[in-house]
């Protein structure tokens, strides 16, 4: 075994997960397996990938192909690291205090409405979990569902 | 969080895997050989992700193993220093506390990397983060967000006579971590808020 170059690319998270479950259709697709080692490490990253707060948990999948290279477009004017571009892709902070464990010195780097316009960026090329929109919407529905009937 | 490793080693296909594709026995032989484990140095690798150069099979005099150097890249668990990851607390101690993720269990956050205000319970066995009169948990499985700071490497490879037979085997690699900062720490705390 030689080692040629040890570290020739960083993947973001997003493309680990594409390459393992385009492996495991392919896998699927010939009917055969990989070594037991290779299933174990890919199931249990899988699973990792999948918990909740990670972004790819969500289903459907908020990232696509492209998704990558639009955020670095968008992100150009604010000079990040490669670092902290491959982790705002692999966290997908969706508030400015997430952002601060992201970005480093991020208070002396960009004022306040920078640091906004980052996490909308981020929400709007990766989107972002519905959750708590989505139960407020429920509960606003009902409001009115409720004021219908004592109108009615 | 993952490298690309471009690495190139000799392949030895057996006999048996001769019904299989060349580009199958070829990746099977080598995500049997690297996945799920430590290279020094390189990180945890996960598998294969593509073959660059293929030489032609020779059959070796004596065995029916057909010899082929391959130049491949691997999928390689490696964070860089400074990176902020998830994970779950498996156990605490007065040292520190231990995270894992669910494909890599050496974490470790030492107690100097918890924020100011942390104690250990001793009856409880585990850490509590005293912030604001409040009492904040580091409870089992929770997740957390950390960041690691360094990392450790021990060769596992054999020391030779001299070296004891009840040495425990040390982790390979092992991640040091932080959670200092703030937004790090119990995912609940900051995401709640």
């Amino acid at each position: 075994m030689k080692i040629v170059e040890s570290q020739s690319a960083v993947l973001s998270n997003f493309e680990v997960y594409q390459h393992l479950t385009e492996q495991r259709d392919r896998y699927k697709k010939a009917k055969r397996r990989g070594p037991p080692n290779l299933e174990t490490v890919v199931r249990e990253l899988l699973q990792y990938m999948r918990t909740h707060p990670g972004p790819l948990s969500q289903d459907p999948l908020p990232y696509s192909r492209g998704c990558i290279s639009k955020l670095l477009a968008r992100l150009r004017p604010y000079n990040l690291a490669k670092g902290e571009v491959v982790m705002l892709l692999n966290l997908r902070p969706a508030s400015v205090a997430a952002l601060n464990t992201v970005v480093e010195d991020m208070a002396e780097r960009f004022n306040e409405e920078q640091q906004e316009a980052i996490v909308t960026a981020i929400a709007d090329v990766l989107g972002q979990f519905p959750a708590a929109e989505a139960q407020e919407d429920g509960e606003a529905a009902g409001d009115v569902d409720m004021d219908d009937t004592t109108a009615a | 969080m993952f490298i690309l490793t471009k690495i190139s080693d000799l392949v030895q296909v057996a006999p048996e895997d001769f019904a299989k594709r060349s580009i199958d026995a070829i990746e099977d032989n080598i995500n049997a050989k690297y996945s799920n484990k430590v290279i020094q140095k390189i990180g945890l690798c996960i598998c294969l992700y593509d073959i660059l150069w293929t030489s032609e099979g020779l059959i070796g005099h004596g065995t029916g193993l057909v010899n082929i150097n391959v130049e491949f890249r691997l999928v390689v668990f490696r964070p860089f220093k400074g990176e902020v990851m998830l994970g779950r607390i498996r156990s605490s101690t007065p040292a520190g506390v231990n995270l894992r993720t669910d494909f890599f269990d050496d974490i470790f956050v030492p107690f100097e990397e918890l924020p100011e205000g942390a104690e250990y319970n001793h009856g409880e066995q585990l850490w509590i983060w005293n912030f604001d009169e409040e009492r904040l948990f580091y409870d089992n499985h929770e997740m957390v967000r950390f960041q690691v700071v360094d990392e450790e490497w021990h060769d596992q490879a054999p020391a030779g006579p001299s070296q004891a037979d009840d040495a425990p085997p040390k982790t390979p690699y092992r991640i040091r971590a932080s959670m200092a900062a703030e937004g790090l720490g119990v995912c609940l705390w900051w995401d709640g808020a």
